[in-house]
């Protein structure tokens, strides 16, 4: 436990004093803070569904969420490897999966304040005298984080799978697109068995119809918690299979 | 503290380690000695649980490496040859890391700090970042982050490449500081360096060990025995003089190296240090001294026999026993003069040598000479290409020996 904490600790760290993190938030936020003063405008001073836009609703949340996990993830396992770095991780006394836990949380922790940029609107909007549905935002907040969880969780894997962060993110970005994209695909058959195998992994469904109407589904929530585990348990694996090569 | 019984690990068809055994006893400083490549790294991996053997298995401090991994890991400092560190963070960052990592006290922590800090001479620079610090001083943070646990076991691999020869020597004594309290396993492919530090050597090759005992054993064993060099002038009888040498007590054999000008050369065989009985011999006898040495085979020369392949077949191992017959001197068909690292047997002398004290010769080198006179053969002859002596009745003796 204690070597998971330090390991998520320093992750944590290395990402902050690093440029990537600075710059990524930035992109976000700037991102993120245009458009939702476009959804207020064109929505006619709705902040609920603005608000709603900004965490799940518009094509920018799902596009920073396939892109930014993967920029995150990419480095920690596969540049480790490359610098020996790993090798000196995996000599400490700490287990395998303390390494990648510790990766994924703070990956995790990092995507989770990301989108806790949304409460800067929802603030400035309370200020000026239009409370936001708080119930809706912290729903809408948590699923984002759940989603983000698993992406993380697909870019680890995808990091341990390569000594090449470039190739890490390029590899995880395309099974982020599968997710994304597999129930705009399963739309264009009918035949009922790939629908329903295409709801299994429909992210997009997931997050909006449960989280992002404010509504705490504990079946929705072990969809992301089982599809994050199965990742993780692949990572895990792969790291131990550089033990072997 | 380090036990190892037949450890076998494989890369696809290439075998890295082939039944490797060896023990290493609480506050033993061992060296790994080998070329590259010989699996020193990949023993030292297996150690701290990184590889997985493929056969075979090795405890550290009664723990096995693979079943209790992390107990062996809370027990071992290890350095790898690449020095891990994370370069964005400050030196005194890593170690807390590290500190955190091994869970140690958090108020033990500031004080552990410190002192392995000093012990290894970056006090200094514990508010750098990693990634300025020299190539040297990364080595010595990285020391510093193996030490920080005060482990029982400290393996270092390559502790000293890409230092320069001071801070080769300070590695060198903090090792030697180190050894009080610690056991150590370091590698290394430099000699002088494990010859230095380690009381125990351990010579891989190939993935095989070729040789394990103290380096002045190892020598006398694998190399065969030392000599007393004399030159002097002993006036017309060289052979009663060689007799008067062959006469000292401890002398295993005297060979008679021929004359050099006025003076006479001998090499007086012998297991110890001979010289002030062969020099009290040589005043009783008025012989005006030119040299008089005490000259024993180095473990760099076994080293590269080893290494150069000569003890493939194990033959090397034996004492004394000719892993392959000296070439025939200079006569056999105009064949170059053999070079030879240890000196070739000179006629057998006196009543203590038996013939099997003639020294292992290694793969014979042929001697070349570079000779620069145009009108020497025929002005024709190509001076950039060496050409082969003939020095008949000379023997290999001019060659040996120097």
């Amino acid at each position: 436990m204690s070597g998971f904490l330090a390991i998520a600790r320093r992750e944590l760290a290395g990402l902050f004093v690093g440029p990537l993190a600075w710059a990524l938030l930035s992109i976000a936020l700037l991102l993120q803070g245009w458009l939702f003063v476009l959804y207020l405008r064109t929505s006619g001073g709705d902040v609920d569904l603005s608000l709603r836009f900004a965490l799940g609703e518009s094509w920018a949340f799902w596009a920073l969420l396939i892109l930014v996990p993967p920029l995150l993830t990419m480095r920690m396992i596969s540049e480790e490897s490359r610098t020996g770095l790993l090798e000196f991780l995996l000599t400490a006394p700490v287990s395998d999966a303390a390494v990648v836990a510790g990766k994924f949380a703070a990956a995790t922790l990092f995507l989770a304040l990301l989108w806790a940029t949304a409460l800067v609107y929802a603030l400035t909007t309370a200020g000026l005298g239009v409370p936001p549905d708080w119930g809706a935002l912290l729903g809408g907040w948590l699923g984002a984080v759940a989603c983000s969880a698993l992406f993380v969780a697909v870019g680890l894997f995808a990091s341990a799978l390569t000594s090449t962060p470039i190739v890490a993110a390029f590899a995880a970005v395309i099974l982020n697109l599968v997710f994304v994209t597999a129930p705009l695909l399963g739309g264009l058959s009918d035949q009922p068995a790939v629908r329903r195998a295409v709801a299994r992994i429909d992210v997009i469904d997931h997050h909006k119809s449960a989280f992002l109407a404010g509504v705490l589904d504990s079946s929705y929530l072990i969809f992301f918690v089982a599809w994050t585990l199965f990742f993780l348990f692949l990572a895990v694996r792969a790291v131990e299979a550089r033990r072997w090569r | 503290m380090i036990s190892v019984s037949h450890l076998t690990r494989t890369f696809g068809s290439l075998r890295a380690l082939d039944d490797v055994s060896f023990e290493v006893a609480r506050g033993e400083v061992v060296g790994f000695l080998g070329p590259n490549g010989a699996g020193k790294t990949t023993a030292m991996r297996i150690l701290t649980g990184y590889l997985p053997a493929t056969a075979g298995s090795a405890r550290v401090a009664g723990f096995d490496v693979l079943t209790q991994s992390l107990e062996v890991r809370r027990r071992i400092g290890y350095l790898p040859e690449a020095v891990p560190l994370y370069r964005e963070h400050r030196v005194s960052e890593m170690l807390e890391f590290q500190a955190r990592l091994h869970a140690l006290p958090r108020r033990e922590r500031a004080a552990r700090i410190a002192r392995v800090l000093e012990q290894v001479g970056l006090a200094d620079r514990r508010r750098d970042l990693v990634g300025n610090l020299s190539r040297g001083l990364r080595q010595r943070a990285g020391l510093a982050v193996a030490l920080l646990p005060d482990p029982e076991v400290l393996i270092l691999d390559e502790p000293t490449s890409g230092l320069d020869p001071i801070q080769r020597l300070e590695v060198r004594a903090l090792i030697q500081a180190l050894r009080a309290e610690h056991t150590v396993l370091l590698s290394s492919h430099i000699l002088p360096e494990i010859e230095a530090v380690c009381p125990r050597v351990i010579i891989v090759d190939q993935g095989r060990i070729r040789a394990d005992g103290t380096p002045d054993e190892l020598v006398t064993r694998l190399a065969g025995a030392s000599h007393v060099r004399l030159e002097a002038l002993v006036g017309p009888d060289a052979e009663g003089a060689r007799r008067a040498l062959g006469a000292l007590r401890g002398v295993r054999a005297v060979h008679d190296r021929g004359r050099l000008g006025i003076h006479h050369a001998f090499d007086v065989v012998c297991d110890e240090d001979l010289r002030e009985d062969v020099g009290a011999l040589a005043a009783a006898r008025r012989w005006a001294l030119r040299e008089l040495s005490w000259r024993r085979p180095t473990l760099e020369q076994l080293f590269a026999r080893i290494a150069l392949g000569a003890g493939d077949d194990g033959t090397l191992l034996e004492p004394g026993g000719s892993a392959r017959t000296p070439a025939a001197p200079s006569a056999a068909a105009g064949a170059p003069v053999a070079l030879s690292l240890a000196p070739a047997a000179g006629p057998p002398s006196g009543p203590a040598a038996p013939p099997a004290s003639a020294p292992v010769s290694s793969p014979q080198a042929a001697r070349v000479v570079y000779n620069l006179n145009p009108f020497d053969r025929g002005a024709t002859r190509s001076l950039s290409v060496p050409k082969a002596v003939e020095e008949p009745g000379a023997g290999p003796d001019g060659a040996a020996g120097r």
